[in-house]
């Protein structure tokens, strides 16, 4: 009797049906690609040492494909609790309550069609990268193992982000409140990790922190594999720490949620 | 006897540590009835449904909703029953049948019965035509009717319903409680219902508390209340005055009143027993009348002997939208 199955359905058919939803957020990793990858490029600037900076990426979309794809996940998750507020306001609420359902369950369909509808996201964004002019290029292969290593770092994030705004949201009466919160974390987590820059561009208290910000984790497992394909022993070794991080948090966020949204949620 | 599907025991709810909304409350409900609960607004109706619905857990006191207890027990007790809220809850971006197989889901009704049981009960409240339409574009009186068969599409034992004519027309209101009847009949559910509209209650209820202030005045049913009262009233208009005296000594009626401009105002136990023998009284004497009408006490004029206050009176005042305003706030 967990109502999860149901409410997923719900949550993804509303997603369909609205157009704009739909559609804006298919085309938010479009502008985000072509934008930040001429905005942000600062390696014309430096050249010669572009690739040095770079990691051995041969330009700066391949560079930040990673980066990208992560602040599209998070950026979508962060919206995961307006939802919760809505059925609160709507009434929809109500009604879930009263049925003998895992009260957990309302709160986990949300961050489950939230990280639903960032694959799409993941895809457009990165057949968006392949097609622009001096685009993304994998220039040693990229294997299926890269790829899992890419949808695992991209679900893991979007699960932590989605989990940390729903149970805000979980007694949240107000819609704006969320709003705020969303603007005051957005562009911190964006600048303060090494989703668009590489540690060496970044000034170094800035990095310091960065390192610890799942935001880069996420980024550098996706920019390893993308760079370097088949990866050596201590590449490995790398990628497996930032996603075993990303994995520590999710499992205390989903434990975390699952207490939280049992115990607090409110009509 | 039919055997006792609901019971509360002292059953009280204190909202923030001072609002006191149901205070030792002690019901009793009959399987298979269809329970009212009235009274005015603020009076602690949706209060005490919240709590029967395992929505909000009591200060003090226990209830047990078919054999289970509301707290220890609550997803057995929602399992069991369905809820007509007072507010919309269905989703206004999916069909009324999408919304149906929703919630038929969250009660793990098999597939193939759950389409069943979403058709019959489209069909039985006329919305099979909207059915597959998405509910934002329902009327009011079509959610309202959408919201009743939610509550019904997992086949509960007993139905809640909280106002379920809140804010309709007259004419909707009728064919709400049309359907209300016919839900009670066929599928055989116990329905408790509030509602501060008395003749509501009056209409469908086979039982009824009176509420006010969080607590029960009386209960009986609706005939048995309103006779409690002891008063029918037959107005008489007579073509002279002469008469009225005449008729002040009719023998038999509890009192007589001159209520000027020739009319006398006869109070009576029964006003079906009384009227035979007040019509022989005037033949006897040979008075010619005008007007005669009969007055037969409705819920309000119970509400009013028990609580000292007019029910229509209390929609205005502001002491009770107050409170129910207060209300309607903590329990958010």
């Amino acid at each position: 009797m967990s109502g999860l199955g149901p409410l997923t359905v719900r949550e993804l058919k509303k997603w369909v049906r609205n157009p704009v939803f739909l559609i804006t957020g298919l085309l938010q990793p479009f502008f985000w690609i072509a934008l930040f990858g001429s905005a942000f490029d600062l390696t014309k600037f430096l050249p010669g040492a572009s690739s040095f900076v770079l990691g051995g990426a041969p330009n700066y979309i391949t560079y930040i494909t990673g980066g990208v794809l992560t602040i599209t996940g998070l950026f979508t998750a962060m919206f995961a609790g307006t939802q919760i507020i809505f059925d609160r306001r709507l009434g929809p609420m109500g009604r879930f309550l009263s049925s003998p359902i895992r009260r957990s369950s309302i709160v986990f369909s949300k961050i489950l069609s939230s990280v639903i509808r960032i694959m799409p996201q993941v895809v457009i964004l990165i057949v968006a990268a392949l097609l622009i002019p001096n685009g993304l290029k994998f220039p040693h292969g990229f294997t299926v193992i890269d790829a899992l290593v890419l949808i695992t770092a991209i679900t893991l994030i979007s699960f932590i982000f989605s989990s940390i705004f729903s149970v805000i949201a979980i007694r949240m009466e107000n819609m704006n409140s969320i709003f705020g919160i969303v603007n005051l974390v957005n562009l911190p987590l964006l600048f303060v990790s090494y989703a668009m820059f590489a540690p060496g561009m970044m000034a170094s208290w800035l990095s310091n922190i960065a390192e610890y910000n799942p935001v880069s984790w996420s980024a550098e497992a996706i920019r390893m594999v993308i760079i370097n394909g088949v990866l050596t022993a201590s590449q490995w070794v790398q990628v497996e720490r930032w996603l075993g991080g990303l994995t520590v948090i999710a499992a205390v966020v989903l434990a975390l949620t699952a207490v939280l949204s049992e115990r607090e949620i409110r009509d | 006897m039919k055997d006792i599907i609901i019971e509360t025991k002292n059953l009280t709810k204190i909202y923030n540590g001072k609002i006191k909304a149901v205070s030792d409350l002690n019901i009793e409900i009959k399987e298979g009835e269809i329970y009212g609960l009235a009274g005015p607004n603020g009076a602690g109706k949706t209060t005490t449904i919240n709590m029967l619905i395992t929505r909000i857990s009591p200060t003090s006191g226990t209830a047990t909703v078919g054999g289970f207890d509301i707290v220890k027990d609550s997803l057995n007790v929602r399992k069991i029953m369905g809820v007509v809220p007072q507010d919309f809850t269905a989703d206004e971006d999916l069909t009324g049948r999408e919304n149906m197989m929703m919630v038929s889901q969250f009660y793990n009704v098999p597939k193939a019965r759950a389409v069943e049981n979403c058709s019959n009960l489209l069909k039985m409240v006329g919305l099979e035509e909207a059915a597959d339409r998405y509910v934002k574009t329902y009327s009011g009186g079509m959610r309202k009717r959408l919201e009743l068969v939610i509550g019904l599409v997992h086949e509960p034992k007993i139905l809640f319903l909280d106002e379920p004519t809140l804010g309709l027309d007259v004419q909707t209101r009728t064919q709400m409680w049309d359907y209300v009847k016919e839900i009670q009949e066929k599928l055989n559910v116990t329905i408790i219902l509030t509602s501060h509209y008395l003749e509501e209650i009056d209409e469908l209820a086979s039982r009824v508390s009176i509420i006010d202030h969080g607590k029960i005045l009386i209960t009986g049913t609706p005939a048995e209340l309103k006779g409690s009262l002891k008063g029918d009233i037959i107005t008489l208009t007579l073509s002279d005055q002469k008469g009225v005296e005449i008729m002040k000594s009719i023998p038999n009626v509890i009192e007589v009143s001159d209520s000027g401009q020739n009319t006398v105002r006869i109070k009576v136990a029964n006003a079906d027993e009384s009227l035979p023998q007040v019509i022989n009284y005037i033949s006897q004497h040979e008075l010619s009348t005008i007007k005669l009408t009969v007055q037969k006490p409705t819920l309000d004029e119970v509400f009013l002997e028990y609580t000292g206050r007019d029910i229509r009176a209390e929609e205005g005042g502001t002491d009770a939208r107050k409170m129910a305003m207060n209300l309607r706030r903590v329990r958010r």
